[in-house]
């Protein structure tokens, strides 16, 4: 399991020191003169998971088949590796992919499949099938290795095909929304794997998805798209950093709302106390707009309650949530 | 492992990367069930077809060579068949099931992975072709036509089954979806079976010659029934070869050298609507079968019917026969020179008439239905064995008649007939017609049990896997 400390932590440890395993330079794409792509650039160090993020359409998916070589660019240049993107057959022997609507073939057994993957990467028989065994043991299939893929669930579908995507021992590995469909335990699980992928195998992940919790949790950097183009870049903390944070939510017993709503009242960085969603507890606060990380606003609310000895039950910073930071950035883009 | 990840990564076989391509789609056409459930459908057709053909040839209807040659049109007719539906799907097919995108991300060349996909396509014909063969060994045992009739039809079909399978998969390349690659594939091939519909005089003359020789189908048939049916040389049909050549060498050309190193997720051109895919798989479906057996029936034999004072008379041996049908009655006339001079020239013909007022095709009913006779003196007589093969059942007369051969353009004679023989025909059905009977039911019972078991294989492992979970 994942928590969010975990992966903040790893944030704050894991500075990016190492030469970059994916650069990617100016990439654009554009369909029958509608432009899907219109100025992507990033680097990727190894052992760093990287989200991708983007409302539909934004061109994430276009980005990705862009960097696995599936589609061509029609300008700009990208490198895996030090492998330039003039050749997409070496490209391909480095890289791991789960596309988004992967299909299976139904009538293969688990073990069956990797083997066949395994030997298009060049290896023998006996030497895929040794691989397929492990990954097998990596990914919690091994006991399901000899059934046919057609009894898999979607879970172990899902499994199954990010097993192939490592098949190749790859420098970097592409997931699009891999966690799609599977039910709460499948995705804590399969976050948790592909955190062991990026720590134990020093590969470098794009995780592309909608549920951007599951992105702030297990991601060391994001990338935000919209409408094809870039909108935000950076390690999650400082693209977090880049959102309007101009007021906090409360949460208070029913009690003690309206003794809050005055002690707060009374502060004099507040704008505007309001109580939201009936019976609920929760004290919406607009603050006055202070410097960046100037976190003394907030500071004086919390003050405040305690002297007053208002109990707590939760506190939120506003623009301190990925999910903010992103409706931010893609509205404004849109507009 | 990631040592070893570093070795492998400079011995990556592209250029044999083919063969796991081909294994893959090999065990997914094979042990998946669909090449065995097209080939049980076409061992079946061909029993039958087999069973009906014996039974026609036992009546004398269908001479032994054309027996070869139909059966081999058919195989031909049905391995074209089988690599189309592959050939149609073997690209498009992968895209609407999502399983391209993971070999296209593979280090294979695009190239390599059409290579497999294509010799998989092909793999149906040869076991199609060896079906046929114990049935028309079987059905052509007196006959020398046989090992000449299958070469070439073995050289034809393959050349043709080579030919559509590239043009399958050429269409499947540019389709996005499996039922609009179906689709337009049979469009195509009946748009090739369209001029043998045409009315007997739009297949004569330059532009009869144009249509029939350059439509690779169409020339494959005439070279086939020339060569095993009229006893025509090579040689002398070469030319009608040249159309089915092409049209192998021009798709393969195309789909090696130009379409496949392009391959990609999202077919080449624009894509079709998905309601005229709809409608055209409909249409060509529905019309497939209609067009074969019209295609077939057109070239079962067809008949036309026929039927003219002096001393010379004519008797026969007997005044009535009884028969089964299948049987053959035998018997002999005898013509006499009653008057005092020779006669001219004499022509003796069978006539045979149903006594129900059905009409009667004497063709079918004897080989032989005229025998001349030279000049016959004053008082001479000659006597001649005839022979009826009892084909259907019924009540006929059987009579003959003796024409004298007209002196010139401006004069006539009068035909004269001999008494008739009351033919009655009982019918009798044979079970074991030319003993083709146990391989046209083995084959296909073979093939349902093989097909069988691979499913029940197949739902005990999927049980097994569930078991598992």
């Amino acid at each position: 399991m994942i928590s969010e400390n975990d992966a903040a932590a790893r944030r704050a440890s894991d500075p990016v020191t190492q030469e970059p395993i994916l650069e990617a330079e100016h990439l654009k794409k554009s369909y029958g003169g509608r432009p899907a792509l219109r100025d992507l650039s990033f680097t990727l160090a190894p052992g760093r998971i990287l989200g991708f993020l983007g409302p539909n359409g934004a061109g994430k998916t276009t980005s990705i088949r862009i960097l696995t070589t599936i589609l061509e660019p029609d300008e700009g240049h990208f490198a895996i590796a030090g492998i330039s993107s003039r050749y997409p057959e070496r490209i391909r022997a480095r890289i791991g992919v789960l596309p988004e609507s992967q299909g299976y073939p139904k009538e293969m057994t688990g073990i069956d499949y990797l083997v066949y993957f395994g030997q298009h990467y060049g290896w023998t028989s006996s030497e895929a099938r040794q691989i397929g065994w492990a990954l097998l043991e990596v990914v919690g299939l091994q006991h399901r290795a000899r059934s046919l893929i057609g009894s898999y669930s979607r879970g172990m579908r899902q499994r199954l095909g990010i097993a192939r995507a490592l098949v190749n021992d790859p420098a970097v590995v592409f997931l699009d929304e891999p966690t799609l469909g599977l039910d709460p335990r499948g995705q804590q699980e399969l976050l948790a794997l592909i955190r062991r992928i990026a720590r134990e195998r020093g590969a470098a992940v794009i995780l592309c998805s909608h549920l951007l919790s599951e992105i702030e949790s297990v991601c060391d950097d994001v990338v935000i798209l919209s409408v094809g183009q870039v909108v935000a870049r950076g390690s999650v903390t400082e693209v977090i950093g880049q959102a309007r944070g101009n007021g906090v939510r409360i949460q208070v017993p029913l009690s003690a709302v309206a003794e809050a709503e005055q002690v707060l009242e009374a502060l004099p960085d507040v704008i505007r106390v309001v109580p939201k969603g009936q019976g609920s507890g929760w004290i919406q606060v607009e603050l006055l707009d202070g410097a960046p990380e100037d976190n003394t606003a907030n500071n004086a609310v919390l003050e405040a309650l305690i002297q007053a000895k208002i109990p707590i039950l939760t506190f939120e910073a506003e623009g301190s949530r990925l999910q903010e930071v992103f409706l931010q950035l893609t509205e404004e883009a849109i507009r | 492992m990631s040592e070893a990840a570093i070795a492998h990564r400079g011995r990556i076989d592209r250029a044999g990367s083919w063969r796991l391509v081909l294994a893959r789609e090999l065990a997914d056409l094979w042990l998946g069930g669909k090449a065995l459930v097209l080939l049980t459908l076409f061992s079946i057709l061909l029993g039958v077809t087999a069973y009906l053909m014996a039974t026609n040839n036992e009546l004398r209807l269908i001479p032994i060579k054309e027996i070869a040659y139909l059966m081999l049109k058919l195989t031909v007719a049905f391995g074209i068949f089988m690599s189309l539906i592959i050939g149609a799907d073997s690209i498009s097919g992968e895209r609407e099931r999502g399983t391209l995108e993971g070999l296209l991300l593979t280090p294979t060349s695009r190239r390599q992975i059409v290579i497999g996909k294509f010799l998989a396509a092909l793999s149906p014909w040869p076991p199609a072709f060896v079906i046929a063969i114990p049935l028309i060994a079987v059905l052509c045992r007196d006959s020398q036509v046989v090992s000449w009739a299958l070469l070439w039809g073995g050289i034809l079909g393959t050349i043709l089954v080579v030919g559509v399978t590239g043009l399958a998969m050429l269409v499947s390349f540019w389709s996005s979806s499996n039922r609009t690659s179906i689709a337009v594939s049979l469009i195509i091939y009946l748009v090739f079976l369209l001029p043998t519909q045409f009315p007997g005089q739009a297949q004569t003359g330059a532009f009869g010659d144009l249509l029939q020789k350059w439509n690779p189908l169409e020339a494959s048939n005439v070279f086939l029934a020339k060569v095993i049916v009229n006893n025509r040389s090579v040689e002398e049909m070469a030319s009608w070869l040249l159309a089915p050549i092409l049209f192998a060498v021009l798709t393969l050309g195309l789909l090696f050298l130009y379409a496949s190193p392009g391959l990609r997720l999202e077919p080449g051109r624009a894509r079709t609507r998905a309601n005229w895919g709809r409608a055209a798989s409909f249409a060509a479906i529905a019309w497939l079968p209609i067009t074969l057996a019209l295609s077939f029936a057109m070239t079962l034999p067809t008949a036309a019917a026929t039927s003219s004072e002096s001393p010379v008379q004519i008797a026969v041996d007997r005044e009535w026969a009884t028969a089964r049908t299948g049987d053959e009655v035998e018997f002999t006339t005898l013509v006499t020179n009653a008057g005092s001079e020779t006669s001219p020239p004499l022509i003796v013909a069978m006539n045979i008439i149903n006594l129900q007022g059905e009409v009667v095709d004497p063709e079918d009913w004897s080989p032989q239905r005229t025998q001349s006779i030279e000049p016959l003196a004053a008082g001479a007589s000659i006597e001649h064995t005839w022979t009826i093969d009892a084909i259907l059942k019924g009540d006929y007369m059987v009579y003959m008649v003796v024409v004298p051969q007209p002196a010139g353009p401006e004069s006539t004679s009068v035909p004269v007939a001999s008494s008739g023989i009351h033919l009655t025909v009982t019918p009798f059905t044979r079970i074991n017609p030319r003993g083709v009977l146990p391989l046209a039911v083995g084959i296909p019972l073979g093939l349902t049990a093989s097909t069988a078991l691979l499913r029940w294989r197949r739902r005990r492992a999927i049980a097994a896997g569930e078991g598992e979970a």
